[in-house]
Order: structure tokens, then C-alpha cells, then sequence
């Protein structure tokens, strides 16, 4: 008989996973540290997903439901890896709830943090409670609450985006792209023109890095058809004169200075290498990139493969990642974990 | 503090006063010359809607600061300050007071649509040319432009008559521009004209001028057109907010 494959993380990339080895029957334990399967987009309650428009709820749902019902997945919830050993087909890993697994090979995704806007104290988060990020919109609007000043439950006449917040600032040792950004910020703000079509919505931006087919769907549509504004500048500070959040910066095309009053302002937080990567590379003797996520190795040679022959990587574990491609990416690890198993079995 | 550098300063945002004390000390004449702050207080959310309610300027919105019109730009080539790029980045954002400042050289384009063929986007900037020099007329900004009163005489006159009656159209356009008729070039053209005897034009010409010649059963879609015009008009009174604008106006000079 032989040994189940261990799968870190519940998120997209390890629902996945978990899901291509489901087909073929092949045995896998979710080894998840939250209460709940789905990642990011569930815990975090995202609202509608990039590129498809379905609600995070039912598209990752769906996914936590198939994974669930599935006789050859074991779930295991709130617990983490705190020992492991052996080698590839004969693994043994310790779980802080005091269980111990033989595993033959595992797929890490452990995925990313959202980066905390306390570290960027000169935008305001923190100070004023209309100051908020990204994921505080998506659960304003998966909430069903709707865009809403927190202060007072105002709705915003104006609201300021702010891209690169905890991206792209070597200020914070944060020198990637967090790759989704512009386009979530680009989707949010038409969902808010949307929503509350008397709000003006401004996005301050570095470069827009709308990549691929989102140019059209995102950057563009938000332009032509909702009247989004876009303005080259990085904020040099967010401050209040008591009643409106005041926007510092330079704008760039007109060489000139502004201090803009807004309602609301978001962070468009960025993607922070998961904070828990230091102990996960040393418990599982895995390597990290120079920015703290984990190390790919052997890129042309094989899926998903990190330092530790056996152990495999998905998602934005990575690095920056979307949904769909941390998806691919745990489609891809299952399947580099069967072609393993196979090798080991004629070997 | 004298300022030395000026140059480097617009001279708007330098204030001299003749006579101030503040807190005691007197900070009058040129010794105490005031720099005005160049900061940005405010966007101006209307002025992109205003923009795009006049015809041509629909789709200026659409615009991403790429500079392909600047840079394809017959007029630009000769002034440097004449930027469609920065000008439609302006309306967007609505810096009002910044694209009043070149006010007066808007209306210099001369609509060749290299732009128009250059934009990636379909902004058709030489349409937001032409909206924004008429939207800069109708707020009183500048006044009408002769290329204006053209087109006015030569609206009127189709609508009237149907038809184009080209004397009929110079003398009004002189007249309104308040321009002699008598031009040393129209001159020289009816001078060589007669030399050689039209007989049938000049008496055409002549008859022209006396009895107005007029479109068949035109009534009907003369009063359609104008219609049409109204309907026009009325809408853009209405999105420029010019009825609030004439109202202000008139409280300013009663005050």
C-alpha cells in the first residue's frame, strides 16, 4: 500500500492539488493551520475574483466542496508541520497537534501574507479609520455591506486607490511586484463606480501592470466604460485637516504638487512571502529566494520542484501569484508528485 | 527676502504689495514679494463631462497620457506649448486653471487628424480639440473665434435658405468679424473676374444678392434641422450648467 501525498495549505493551489490526485485515486492529506479550507479568498472574504466576475465564495467554494467529498482526501485543520524526516516514498512528518504521518512526497502551499499597510505609516493606515486596504473593500462588498466610510458609514463621493503599498519600495525591503494589484484595484474601482455611481474614483499609480488579457478587461473597461481615473503619482503622504482625508503627492504629467481632499482612502496592499516561510524552509530543510519566498529549482526540468527531492511547491508560495495560475501550478505539482511516485516504483 | 530667481517663477504667483503690515512689520513693495503656492488643491470633476457633451470631445475619457497625438501634431511642430496630450490630461483630472492658461492657443488647431490617425486608444483628440475650444467660447473664456462665426453664418444660411450663397456668406462673416469687405485680395479677385466679362455669372451674382435663392419645399426641413439645433443647444446649456453660470453673472454685476 502505498503512502499519501501531504499537501500544505488549503488555498487554491493545494484544493488543486488535492483535486488532481483525487482523480486518480492517489491518497492525500490538507494539512491546513486555519479552521477552514479555501486560502486567502475565503479567509479573507474576497468578492468577485479576477478574470471570471464569480463570487470567491462560490468559485473557491466549490472547490473546498469537491476536495471535501472526496473519499481519498483527508483533511487535517488548525495544525502545522513542526518536524520532518526521511526521504523521497518515505517521509515521516510531525503535526503540532501531536499526530505523526508517513507521507511519500509533499506539495507545499503554504501561500503568501497580505502585506501589513502599519509598515507604511506616511499613507495613514492605522491613523484614520478611512484609510483602508484592498481586502477591506472585497469584504465590504462580499459582505454585501457595501462601500462604506468605516469613520461614519458615509458613502465615499471620492475615493483614492493608492497602488504599490508594500510593493516595489526597497524603503521595506519589498523590491517585487505583487503582480495582481493593479488589476484588482482596477476590478474594485469599477465595482465601486458601480455600486455608487456619484463617487469619483482615482488611482495613483507608478505603472500599471495590467498584464496580459487584463489590459482589455481591466485597465481599459475601467477607463472607457466606468471613467476611472488614473494619475502617475506616488503618494508622498495621506493626512486629515479633520474632515477629509488629504492626499499629498506630485503629479507627474503636470510637474505639479497636490493635496487632494478624499472620502476613503485603499491600500492596494501587495503580497508579502508567507511570514510563517522561515520556520516551513527549516522544518522541511527547503530553500527560500532572495525575497523570502520559497525557492523553485529545476524549472525546465520538472513542476513545482524545490531544493528537497520529494518535496514540491504550488502557488504563491512562490512568489506573486494569481488564483488561476496557483491553480495550474497545483494541477502541475500533483502531477510532478505521480511522475515521481512512478520513478521510485521502477526504481 | 528678495526673490532673485523670478524667471523661474510664474508671474501670477508673484505678489508685491504696495502697502501690508503683518504682525507689526511692514513687508510692503518689492523687498517682500509673495510667492502664491503652485499646489494643487482640487480636482474640477465636471470638466471631463463638459468636455465630452460637446461634440468631438465623447471620447476623451478613453485617453492614457501615451503623447502619440503630441507627437504626431502638425502645430506642435511649430509651438512647442501647443500639447493635446496635457491638454486632455487636464480636462480629465479637470486642472481648470492650468488649461486656461493656454486658453488662446487651443483653437490654433488646424484639425489635419494626424492625431486622430495616430491615437491607439480612438480618443479622436483633434474632436477634443475642437469641443475644448468651444467649450472655453461658451464658458466665456475666449471669445468667439472667427472659424466660429463661419460656421454660424453658414448654419443659419442652410438653415434658412438651403442652400449656400457664397457673397451672401462673406459679407456676414466680414460683417460679424467686423472686418472691411472691401479686402485688398477680394479686390484684386473681382478685378481680374471682370476682365473677362461674365456676363451670365455677374448676372447670376446679381440676382443672388437681391432675391435670396432658396431650396424647393424647404420649410419642412429647415424646421427639422432647427429643431435638431435646438435640442443641441438646449443640451448643452444644460450640461455646461451655462443657465447657472448667465445667472451668477448677473448677481456679480448687480452686486
Amino acid at each position: 500500500m502505498s503512502k499519501p501525498v501531504l499537501i500544505i495549505g488549503g488555498g487554491p493551489s493545494g484544493l488543486a492539488a488535492a483535486h488532481s490526485l483525487a482523480t486518480v485515486g492517489k491518497e492525500c492529506v490538507i494539512v491546513e493551520k486555519e479552521d477552514r479550507l479555501g486560502g486567502a479568498p475565503i479567509l479573507s472574504g474576497y468578492a468577485k475574483l479576477v478574470p471570471t466576475g464569480e463570487w470567491a465564495k462560490d468559485a473557491i467554494g466549490g472547490m473546498v466542496k469537491r476536495v471535501e467529498e472526496a473519499s481519498s482526501v483527508s483533511i487535517v485543520t488548525g495544525a502545522t508541520v513542526t518536524g520532518f524526516d526521511g526521504t523521497p516514498g518515505d517521509f515521516t512528518a510531525e503535526l503540532s497537534n501531536g499526530d505523526s504521518l508517513e507521507v511519500e512526497s509533499v506539495i507545499v502551499c503554504s501561500g503568501f501574507t497580505h502585506f501589513d499597510s502599519v509598515n507604511k505609516p506616511e499613507w495613514g493606515f492605522g491613523t484614520y479609520e478611512d484609510v483602508v486596504t484592498t481586502t477591506q473593500v472585497e469584504q465590504m462588498i462580499s459582505s454585501g455591506q457595501g462601500v462604506r466610510c468605516p469613520s461614519d458609514g458615509r458613502k465615499p463621493q471620492r475615493v483614492a486607490i493608492l497602488l504599490c503599498v508594500g510593493s516595489r519600495d526597497r524603503q521595506i525591503g519589498r523590491e517585487w511586484c505583487s503582480k495582481i494589484c493593479c488589476t484588482v484595484s482596477s476590478n474594485i474601482a469599477m465595482e465601486i463606480r458601480e455600486e455608487l455611481p456619484d463617487c469619483h474614483v482615482y488611482i495613483y499609480y507608478m505603472d500599471i501592470r495590467t498584464f496580459g488579457l487584463y489590459e482589455t478587461k481591466y485597465y481599459w473597461k475601467s477607463q472607457e466604460e466606468f471613467k476611472v481615473k488614473y494619475i502617475k503619482a506616488r503618494i508622498a503622504e495621506v493626512t486629515s485637516d479633520g474632515e477629509k482625508l488629504i492626499v499629498k503627492g506630485e503629479d507627474t504629467l503636470v510637474k505639479r504638487p497636490i493635496t487632494i481632499p478624499f472620502d476613503m482612502v485603499v491600500h492596494a496592499v501587495g503580497m508579502d512571502p508567507n511570514v510563517d516561510n522561515p520556520t516551513i524552509s527549516q522544518t522541511l530543510g527547503i530553500d527560500l529566494e532572495s525575497n523570502g519566498y520559497i525557492d523553485v529549482a529545476n524549472r525546465y526540468g520538472s513542476m513545482g520542484a524545490t531544493s528537497r527531492p520529494g518535496v514540491f511547491v504550488a502557488g504563491s508560495a512562490t512568489g506573486p501569484e494569481t488564483i488561476d495560475d496557483s491553480i495550474t501550478q497545483g494541477h502541475a505539482a500533483a502531477m510532478a508528485v505521480l511522475s515521481g511516485a512512478k520513478a521510485l516504483k521502477s526504481a | 527676502m528678495p526673490i532673485h530667481e523670478k524667471s523661474l517663477i510664474r508671474p501670477e504667483n508673484l505678489t508685491t504689495h504696495e502697502e501690508l503690515v503683518l504682525d507689526g512689520v511692514d513687508v510692503s513693495g518689492h523687498w517682500s514679494t509673495f510667492i502664491e503656492t503652485r499646489v494643487v488643491k482640487d480636482y474640477n470633476e465636471d470638466m471631463q463631462d463638459e468636455i465630452a457633451a460637446l461634440p468631438g470631445g465623447e471620447h476623451i475619457h478613453r485617453c492614457w497620457q501615451c503623447g502619440s497625438c503630441t507627437n504626431a501634431c502638425t502645430v506642435n511642430a511649430l509651438n512647442p506649448d501647443f500639447n493635446p496630450r496635457y491638454w486632455i490630461y487636464l480636462i480629465r483630472m479637470g486642472y481648470e486653471s492650468e488649461l486656461l492658461r493656454d486658453k488662446d492657443i487651443i483653437w490654433q488647431c488646424v484639425s489635419c487628424n494626424k492625431c486622430t490617425y495616430a491615437c491607439p486608444r480612438d480618443v479622436f483628440p483633434e474632436g477634443v480639440m475642437k469641443a475644448t475650444a468651444h467649450w472655453l467660447e461658451k464658458k466665456g473664456h475666449t471669445e468667439k473665434s472667427p472659424s466660429t462665426h463661419f460656421d454660424e453664418v453658414f448654419t443659419e444660411q442652410i438653415v434658412s435658405t438651403g442652400k449656400i450663397e457664397e457673397s451672401r456668406t462673406m459679407r456676414r462673416f466680414f460683417s460679424r468679424t467686423g472686418q472691411a469687405l472691401a479686402q485688398p485680395w477680394m479686390i484684386e479677385m473681382v478685378k481680374r473676374m471682370l476682365r473677362g466679362l461674365p456676363v451670365g455669372m455677374l448676372t447670376r451674382m446679381g440676382l443672388a444678392t437681391l432675391i435670396a435663392p432658396k431650396t424647393n419645399d424647404w420649410s419642412k426641413a429647415s424646421a427639422a434641422i432647427q429643431e435638431y439645433i435646438d435640442e443641441q443647444h438646449d443640451k448643452q446649456v444644460q450640461a455646461l450648467s451655462l443657465a447657472e453660470l448667465v445667472e451668477t453673472a448677473k448677481q456679480d454685476v448687480a452686486a
